[in-house]
């Protein structure tokens, strides 16, 4: 009948159930199915099926547990109290005449909280009273009914415990008096008009009492115990079996631990104060083991932020036990404030995780290995058939030894947590020092004291490390719930069997042969628990294969089949054995087990004592997800309801929350290792909404939990995205910077980049918070999406407010940020670059070519750098003028940004910024490289056109001016004449140009308009050369594939002339080859692909021959000055070369550039530093293109003048002259050779670039008759023109 | 002394023991399989979520490239004196 579910169980295991999630949260729990060992569900009604007549007893311990049930609810209400006083209005004066009303409706609204309060004490009488009298009726020595059970003596201590804690919170809560007196004043107003008050104010009043009276519910209590003089049996048994389960400590999970903690103290005080013989106690249990175990514990968690102090409890109470104030031994006991500094300093060891933590990191490590080990192997057994039948007893055996191991592992470390708080809590910080120096609050709550100022960074790193252990393991363990529950089971029913069948047939047959009463009790555990036909219920041939040599010594066989005991099963059997040691009865001295006097040898006291207890643990092995979920459940680190009260606001900070606390932590330490355990934290939050829910049921707790859990999460993506922005931006950085130069400087390391893992992160798609599914990485992308578009318009808005040196900074700024982007869209997927990089720049449409680079690019060039910056010739660059220019550019101020913005850390910036400093103070070639890459083939022939356009321009606005320079040109300029020497030369030049002397403004607009259009071509020369070099590196790429062969002179030669290029012929050949093979499924793809390699070969073709910018612009330009050719360049109406009357472009230039020299000679004024070397280039190429260059070399003044001063340097000797006059003219004859030098050069270089077409012209022969209309050749090759030495 | 334990129908109740071992045997193996039936689900569900994460992932990859290319095509469209040229 089972076959069939079992088949279709399995099937299922063929489904494909992988997913690559890390492992980075804790458990979850969705339905337990258990949780029914330790709490029967039943009631214990089974009990009565064993006919041991416990009937009385089942009763009792039914009764006992709803009134623990009751409790604890009763515990959080109360603990969950918040005073509603502070909320009540107050009226203003103006509404005096409405206080009744006010006072009614306040009344009607404390009346329900203090209805609460009401029966918190009408229930404490009835829980007390009913305690009271089960522990007289179950401790009549005459004993006519069985009892009390263990689990009888476990309800009472759990009752106690409640009622403990309900009475310690009624005395830490101060808020309820508060509330109670308000409400008690408005019951006095309102009740003036009622009748009949008097049995409620007598109510009131008791509830005062009860209220105000510091343990009240123990002092009932304990009135309610001694009615009858005969409790101090039960008192003793019980704190015998405290401090024996205390010192075993075996089988005890935390919880259990902390109850049996709580409530000893206050047993001991309860015993001792009988009327009868106190002393009594101290015979069964000595005194040192209970100072030993009060000692152990100084400070014992009651509720998540409020703790006990067993010594300061035993003070407290030892006012109101007379009897008890005897016990000075006891009494001096410190508690936690008192303890001297260096027992504090003891338990500080003991108390702090960081203390340990290297201790359980190596039981986690070893646990996990040992763990995992045990699961494979029965995994391994689930998968073969038939194999040996010790060796399945042995893996499952293991199994269970694993699952208690962690079992005790879990509740150790989830103990250390709860003690650690409690410690902490217990000793508040006293000098708190915030870790922000800058926000230094007057005053630190206590909640700060004891939370967000006691743990320093060591305690944090160590508390989220635990934390992370215990949610691993806990999760680990979840994992194979169902894959061991069988074995549990098996392991559970053979060692019970085990005991019933073997070891009591043994202790039957010898030591309790005689003793007939205690053979009855072990035969009748025989008969209630044992499974005898477990072993015949398997084939007959598995049973021969028992070697039957070894029955004798290994008793009974029998087939483990996997069914536990029930909770009855072991209810019974735990008293039974503790019948048989104590005999039934109570007054028995000693200890249970620990017992000399007993008539049971030792040894089989041994195995009874050792079976009692791993029953007792059992329940917790059986209940296997619900023992989990409290072991794991660290909830408890966010309630803060007691200090809440006594801090009197509504919430804290969220700074001051643990949970979060340990979140910021691991994001904000550089400790590597930790990261993974951020989410680990957030678990901490998921605990403490399930009890806020579940166990405190409070609807506005779980509204705090889900308000700061929104709130912390969104700050934790924020935190962490910029953590891993930051470490791929520096990782990308450092990959940049150059590795030897990093090797051979001694800061280096301050450029490296330590490794961070954060893929397991990255991977995460599926967070539980709260019920809630949330994809982490998918909020990663996007965050990161918009941080690279963040960061590139952070660059661009940069770049905007630098001037155009600072582009090559901008490349580099890309350049790492498009590294950043590469690596880590090696573990998410995001936004590609080039998309992201074409939206900041406005560059997604197909139809605009301009872009949000180019057109700063342009308007930078238009506004700044023509009319600002200046060129040299000789080092290819331009600088910026040193004159102050005359409107000053309007720049957008450098925006803020965080160092992740740049390079990552701020060292790496630094590193960066000394290297973009380099190129901050000019323009020139490796500007032109970071353009062109910058603005790519898309954006430049825009700019090309744009500045073109801008020549042609400038070109029309210099026109009007030029012809008033002509105008006012003298009407004839003759040759200067050799014999005035260089001072008569210079001052007819002078003379010549006089009539300009008003003319000065115009003089310098139409310079700077030549300066401006020299620029701009000396820039397309540069561009020029990079677009060159750019395709040359493209065509040695490409050439190889595309079968080009470069040839003699620059011509391109193809190397199978008509065929296909290497590329075409490789996939073509490729894919006949595929389609030749009988197996290619696919083969159209691979014609797809041939065919793509043909268009390639095309477009790649297509772009070899690419022109060039500067004959392109130079080209441009002449068109552009065919318009005012016939205005610069008259043509002579003699046909002879016009040599005075000309008023030539050329003619206009020369005297500009004489004057220049002479100003910049004369005034040191540095008019070159005003203009530069672009005005040769823009004159120049004027006067190229207007076909005057001849012209002007001949007739050129500085020309003029250079040839006089040769003739006359060879003349004069220089000592004739005046040696001030003579360096004045030494320089000026410098510069103008400069000039010249400069001049030649531009001329030669157009002439290589632009050759002009064959020009018509007048020769005269040397008969001296014109020869109109000849043509000569104008193409010089450019070397033969390069400027000549010493010229 | 009143001594605890004397099960009074000795013989009785180590027949009905016995036999509740066995109808227990039978409730274990259904209940465990029951569990193992929910596992699955739960299961099945976590790794169907992340992989339909990660399709999500591809899809909004694409959409995002697919919105591109619209804007690109309509800027395209937009100028129909391009394509006359």
């Amino acid at each position: 009948m089972a076959v069939p579910i079992e088949e279709a169980i399995a099937a299922l295991s063929t489904f494909s159930l992988e997913d690559d999630q890390p492992e980075v949260q804790g458990p979850g729990f969705w339905v337990s199915a258990e949780g029914g060992a330790t709490i029967s569900p039943i009631e214990y009604s089974d009990v009565a099926a064993y006919r041991l007549s416990l009937s009385e007893d089942t009763k009792a311990i039914n009764q006992l547990n709803t009134l623990i049930q009751e409790g604890k609810e009763m515990g959080s209400v109360l603990y969950t109290y918040r005073s509603c006083v502070k909320a009540l209005p107050q009226l203003p004066d103006s509404m005096k005449q409405s206080q009744a009303d006010l006072y009614l409706e306040t009344y009607q609204v404390l009346d329900l909280e203090m209805s609460r309060l009401r029966e918190i004490q009408r229930w404490q009488a009835s829980a007390a009273s009913k305690l009271a009298a089960d522990m007289q009726r179950f401790s009549r020595p005459e004993r006519r009914i069985n009892g009390p059970t263990v689990t009888h003596l476990w309800s009472m201590l759990k009752l106690l415990d409640v009622l403990i804690q309900l009475d310690h919170l009624k005395n830490a809560k101060a808020s309820i008096p508060n509330d109670f007196s308000w409400y008690k004043r408005t019951f006095t107003q309102v009740s003036v008009q009622w009748q009949d008050t008097d049995s409620m104010r007598e109510e009131l009043d008791d509830l005062q009492i009860f209220l105000s009276t510091r343990w009240a519910i123990l002092l009932n209590l304990h009135v309610e115990m001694f009615r009858v003089n005969n409790v101090e049996d039960i008192l003793q048994v019980l704190i015998v079996f405290i401090v024996e389960s205390l010192e075993l400590n075996f089988a005890l999970i935390f919880p259990e631990r902390h109850t049996l903690l709580r409530v000893l103290p206050v047993l001991v005080v309860l015993a001792a104060s009988s009327e009868k013989d106190s002393e009594s106690l101290y015979k069964r249990v000595k005194i040192n083991r209970l100072i030993n175990i009060f000692k152990n514990d100084p400070v014992v968690p009651a509720f998540p932020d409020l703790h006990l102090s067993p010594a300061a409890i035993l003070k407290e109470l030892s006012t109101y036990f007379p009897k008890f104030s005897a016990q000075t031994r006891l009494l001096t006991l410190p508690a936690p404030h008192e303890l001297p500094l260096r027992e504090a300093q003891d338990y500080q060891r003991q108390y702090l995780i960081v203390n340990h933590i290297g201790a359980i990191r190596a039981e986690h490590d070893d646990f996990t290995v040992r763990f995992a080990s045990a699961m494979s192997q029965l995994v391994l057994l689930k998968s073969i058939d038939g194999v040996d039948v010790e060796w399945v007893k042995e893996v499952k055996g293991n199994t269970y030894d694993m699952v208690v191991e962690g079992f005790q592992l879990l509740s150790r470390w989830t103990a250390r947590v709860w003690e650690q708080c409690a410690w902490k809590f217990s000793r508040p910080c006293k000098d708190p020092v915030p870790m922000e120096s800058h926000d230094m609050p007057a005053s630190f709550s206590d909640y700060e004291k004891v939370v967000r100022y006691n743990y320093n960074a060591e305690e944090r790193k160590a508390l989220v490390e635990l934390v992370s252990y215990i949610k691993s393991i806990g999760s680990m363990m979840q994992k194979v719930d169902t894959s061991v529950t069988d074995a549990l089971w098996e392991t559970i029913h053979a060692e019970v069997q085990d005991f019933v069948q073997n070891t009591l047939a043994t202790m039957l047959r010898t030591t309790f042969r005689k003793k007939k009463d205690l053979s009855r009790i072990l035969s009748d555990m025989r008969t209630l628990s044992a499974d005898w036909m477990a072993n015949t219920s398997k084939p007959e041939t598995e049973m021969q294969s028992y070697p039957h040599s070894g029955e004798e010594s290994r008793g009974t066989l029998f087939y483990p089949r996997p069914v536990a005991p029930t909770s009855a099963q072991v209810h019974c059997l735990q008293f039974l054995i503790y019948e048989v040691v104590s005999g039934g009865n109570m007054r028995k001295p000693g200890g249970i087990f620990g017992n000399s006097g007993s008539e049971i040898p030792i040894n089989d006291l041994k195995q009874l004592e050792t079976f009692f207890y791993k029953l007792g643990f059992f329940l917790h092995v059986l209940d296997y997800t619900a023992t989990l979920g409290t072991l794991t459940d660290l909830g408890f680190l966010w309630f803060r309801e007691f200090y809440l009260e006594s801090s009197r606001v509504i919430q804290f900070p969220i700074e001051c929350s643990l949970p979060w606390m340990l979140v910021d932590h691991v994001i904000e330490s550089p400790i590597i290792g930790l990261l993974e355990s951020a989410l680990m934290s957030f678990d901490i939050y998921n605990d403490a909404a399930q009890q806020a829910l579940v166990i405190l049921k409070q609807r506005f707790l779980y509204d705090e939990i889900e308000a700061e859990v929104d709130n912390c999460f969104d700050i934790f993506v924020l935190k962490l995205c910029e953590t891993i922005f930051t470490y791929y931006k520096s990782w990308a950085a450092s990959e940049l910077l150059d590795p030897s130069f990093l090797f051979a400087i001694d800061i280096g390391e301050k450029f490296a980049v330590q490794p961070m893992r954060f893929v397991a992160l990255l991977k995460t798609t599926r967070v539980k918070l709260l019920g809630r599914t949330i994809n982490l990485r998918s909020l990663i992308a996007d965050r990161m999406n918009k941080m690279f578009r963040d960061n590139l318009e952070f660059l661009f808005d940069r770049f905007e407010s630098q001037d155009l040196c600072a582009i090559v900074e901008l490349e580099m700024l890309l350049d790492i940020l498009q590294l950043t982007h590469e690596l880590l869209s090696k573990d998410l997927t995001i936004d590609s670059f080039n998309l992201m990089l074409n939206e900041m720049q406005e560059n997604v449409s197909l139809v605009s070519y301009s872009s949000r680079l180019a057109s700063q690019i342009w308007t930078e060039m238009q506004n700044d750098f023509l009319p600002n910056f200046i060129l040299c010739n000789t080092t290819q660059r331009f600088v910026r003028s040193a004159r102050v220019p005359p409107v000053p550019v309007q720049k957008p101020s450098v925006p803020y940004a965080k160092p992740n913005f740049y390079c990552g850390t701020p060292d790496l910036n630094s590193a960066y910024q000394s290297f973009a400093r380099l190129y901050c103070g000019f323009f020139g070639v490796p500007h032109m490289f970071s353009l062109v890459k910058l603005l790519g083939s898309r954006s430049l022939p825009w700019l090309i056109r744009a500045l073109l356009d801008n020549i042609s321009n400038k070109i029309t606005t210099v026109e009007p001016m030029i012809t008033g320079l002509q105008e006012a040109l003298l009407k004839s300029i003759g040759l200067l004449p050799f014999d005035g020497g260089i001072s008569g030369c210079m001052r007819l030049a002078k003379e010549h140009l006089s009539c300009w002397h008003s003319k000065s403004e115009l003089k310098a607009e139409v310079l700077c308009g030549i300066k401006e259009i020299g620029s701009i071509l000396y820039w397309m020369g540069l561009l020029d050369i990079v677009l060159r070099e750019v395709d040359t590196r493209q065509f040695m790429q490409t050439a190889p594939w595309l079968g080009l062969i470069p040839g003699a002179d620059g011509q391109i030669l193809h190397s199978q002339e008509g065929g296909d290029s290497p590329m075409v012929t490789l996939f073509k050949s490729a894919t006949t080859a595929t389609m030749s093979n009988p197996n290619c499924t696919n083969p159209t793809s691979f014609h797809t692909i041939s065919r793509q390699a043909e268009a390639a070969d095309l477009l790649y073709k297509a772009n070899i021959n690419t022109g060039s910018v500067l004959e392109y612009a130079l080209a441009f330009t002449s068109a552009a000055l065919d318009k005012y050719c016939s205005k610069w360049s008259a043509a002579p109406k003699t046909g002879f070369i016009d040599i005075t009357t000309s008023k030539d472009f050329y003619r206009i230039f020369s005297g500009l550039q004489i004057e220049y020299l002479e100003e910049s000679v004369q005034l040191q004024s540095n008019t070159y530093e005003m203009l530069g070397d672009s005005v040769a280039w823009g004159g120049c190429t004027i006067i190229y293109l207007l076909g005057q260059q001849l012209h002007f070399e001949l007739f050129d003044f500085s020309h003029q003048v250079l040839n006089v001063a040769e003739v006359e340097s060879v003349a004069i000797s220089p000592t004739q002259k005046n040696p001030n006059f003579l360096q004045g003219i030494e320089v000026l004859l410098e510069a103008m050779k400069k000039a010249r030098r400069l001049n030649n050069h531009v001329f030669s270089m157009l002439k290589a670039r632009c050759p002009l077409e064959d020009k018509q012209a007048c020769a005269i022969k040397q008969s001296g008759a014109p020869l109109h209309r000849i043509k000569f050749e104008n193409t010089v090759s450019a070397f033969e023109t390069l400027p000549q030495k010493g010229a | 002394m009143a001594r605890a334990g004397g099960i009074t129908n000795a013989v009785n109740v180590g027949i009905a023991v016995q036999a509740d071992w066995e109808n227990r045997e039978f409730i274990s193996h259904i209940s465990l399989n029951v569990r193992k039936l929910f596992d699955f689900l739960v299961q099945f569900e976590a790794t169907t979520k992340s992989k339909l994460a990660t399709l999500n992932e591809k899809l909004d990859t694409l959409e995002r490239r697919l919105e591109l290319l619209e804007v690109q095509v309509s800027t395209a469209t937009a100028n129909p004196a391009l394509f006359n040229v």
